[in-house]
């Protein structure tokens, strides 16, 4: 195997454990279109809840008319080679595969959200108590697990296989002539906040400095955005507070209250729910 | 719109005020004990007539906390997966280290409480000494919880552990102070505190504020000239949408108002004005516990 190209931010992909696979993504920004077919088909396959996803598209318009650009920026959990996700997790929920996967094992899973704090990346969210079908996992973390499900019995995981643009390459980094791995030598890559020492596995091509900056999404999302986000999780019993409620933009004194109040409202709502049925 | 909203262009707030409660509450409670064992352990007489009282109500205080937590947990009935040693315990985790003083600290307050109770100087002392390790340690290690998590800005400094700690001694006593009190209207005349007392809990309560503050300063001055995401954590989060439970509850009406009241010499032997600095300390802490929780949910949650 030829020497590796190191990234742009000095994040190389890890050799992983002798003579083991190591899933990893490269994402090509370039031939994203931003069609969200990686988002619904993700969805559908796993039936994340309304309100939470394993891969989202983060969108920015960046520039003033005429020379403006759309920049559109897939996520997803980045499988991270030290994740905190996994250090932090006081049962041993979640554990780094020897593949390269994060997974997440529910049944040992309490609830306690720390894993969804120590994440950099958002990747992970809380299934709520009410599903669409009772078999699934409720009120635990979960995550995207790079369709181990799939990749194991040879199929690709799901948001590539639907991917339009062909944006989203997934392989095995120690074959050499895996296309992800023909692909990450070839270009320049970037991940996101590489300062956080979590070394990341998904790789993006073309990635816009400035829709990766969370600075940058912290302004640029609009007022109008908030106030529709906000109204969607109060007028959804979707997961309850349990789920977690985003603060309302325009705290003040008031909100800060209402909030408060919400939470403490839902917590003894979904007390009883949580003991009685939800048990175990 | 309904696209970024149904592909989840917002995060959530994965814990929010039960989880604020909880601080403030193991804060009190350490806080409360660290008084109380000044007297058996520590060997200043004066305080030893508090001993008893304040190490119950640490008690008490604790006792509350494993409801809230546990009903937080998104599975309750899980929580023994925490006890379950070792195949299920993590302990790279601060959570697993936090289990354990949660357990073990009620426990060496209660034995503390039973040799204070029975005046046996020795036994008291040693377990005070074990208990008051514990009180801090478990407050420390919810310092620790939110510190070991890189990407949550204020947080993640060396300074979160020491903050929570001084918050915890001075809203431990603060509300001690107006416990002892309410207590006074309940006990005989022999058992009463005085205000001299009270008086003497507010000058140590006074000295946790200046430490508290300066704390704050610095870490307020480290985010000034910090990188951009803590420049905005200060200014957008902090001074604007948590300017109320960071700057007004918290500085002004926890720390400010009663550092005034504190170094005034006329007032600050006075007890209506004893118990009005108690109270501002007590609830003002509350207010360093939302913004310590919430906050970096509210910036990151953007991302």
């Amino acid at each position: 195997m030829g020497e590796r190209v190191y990234g742009f931010n000095g994040v190389s992909p890890s050799a992983g454990k002798p003579g083991r696979k190591r899933f990893a993504m490269v994402i090509d920004l370039r031939r994203c279109t931003g069609c969200n077919a990686c988002t619904a088909s993700c969805k559908t396959a796993y039936d994340v809840p309304l309100g939470a996803s394993r891969i989202w598209l983060m969108e920015a318009e960046t520039g003033e008319f005429p020379n403006t650009k759309r920049n559109v920026l897939p996520r997803l959990c980045n499988q991270c080679d030290h994740p905190t996700c996994v250090r932090n997790c006081p049962t041993k929920a979640t554990f780094k595969h020897p593949d390269g996967y994060v997974l997440q094992r529910y049944n040992r899973c309490i609830g306690c959200r720390t894993c969804m704090v120590a994440c950099p990346y958002n990747a992970r969210h809380f299934l709520p108590e009410y599903r669409r079908d009772a078999r699934n996992p409720r009120n635990v973390a979960d995550k995207c697990d790079f369709c181990i499900v799939r990749v194991t019995r040879g199929l690709a995981p799901i948001c590539v296989t639907s991917c339009t643009g062909g944006a989203i390459i997934f392989g095995d980094m120690n074959d050499p002539e895996s296309e992800v791995s023909r692909t990450f030598l070839d270009n320049k890559t970037f991940t996101l906040r590489p300062e956080m020492g979590n070394a990341p596995q998904v790789f993006y091509i073309g990635l816009n400095e400035k829709i990766a900056d969370p600075e940058f999404a912290f302004h640029h999302r609009s007022k109008q955005l908030h106030r529709r986000y906000n109204t969607f999780k109060r007028n959804s019993e979707v997961g309850g507070e349990m789920a977690g409620n985003i603060i309302d933009t325009d705290m003040g004194l008031v909100g800060l209250i209402r909030q408060g109040l919400n939470n403490f409202r839902t917590f003894f709502k979904d007390a009883p729910h949580k003991i009685f049925r939800g048990l175990f | 719109m309904e696209g970024q909203i149904i592909a989840n262009a917002f995060h959530h707030a994965y814990w929010g005020f039960p989880i604020a409660t909880y601080f403030w509450l193991v804060g009190a409670s350490a806080g409360s004990f660290v008084i109380s064992t000044l007297g058996w352990v520590f060997g200043i007489k004066k305080y030893k007539s508090t001993a008893f009282f304040a190490s119950n109500m640490a008690i008490a205080l604790l006792l509350i906390v494993p409801i809230i937590l546990i009903i937080d947990l998104g599975k309750p009935f899980r929580f023994f997966h925490l006890l379950m040693l070792p195949s299920f315990s993590h302990w790279s985790a601060p959570m697993m280290w936090g289990s354990l003083f949660i357990l073990s600290y009620p426990i060496g307050m209660m034995f503390y409480s039973y040799f204070v109770y029975k005046k046996n100087e020795k036994w008291a002392r040693i377990l005070g000494i074990l208990a008051v390790v514990l009180a801090l340690c478990t407050h420390w290690y919810t310092g620790v919880v939110i510190q070991l998590n890189p990407s949550r800005i204020p947080n993640h400094a060396s300074v979160a552990p020491i903050l929570f700690l001084t918050g915890a001694y001075v809203s431990g006593i603060g509300l001690l102070n107006i416990c002892l009190w309410i207590r006074n209207y309940f006990v005989g005349p022999d058992s009463q505190v005085s205000t001299g007392l009270i008086a003497d809990m507010a000058r140590l309560m006074l000295y946790g504020i200046v430490f508290d503050l300066f704390l704050l300063w610095n870490e307020f001055l480290q985010m000034t000239y910090g990188f951009g995401e803590e420049y905005t954590m200060l200014y957008d989060v902090l001074l604007g949408v948590f300017r109320w439970p960071y700057f007004y509850l918290e500085i002004v009406w926890g720390l400010l108002f009663p550092l005034i009241i504190l170094v005034i010499p006329k007032i600050n032997r006075q007890l209506p004005w004893l118990l009005l600095a108690s109270f501002m300390c007590a609830t003002g802490v509350y207010g360093m516990r939302i913004w310590w929780v919430m906050a970096n949910f509210y910036y990151q949650g953007h991302y």
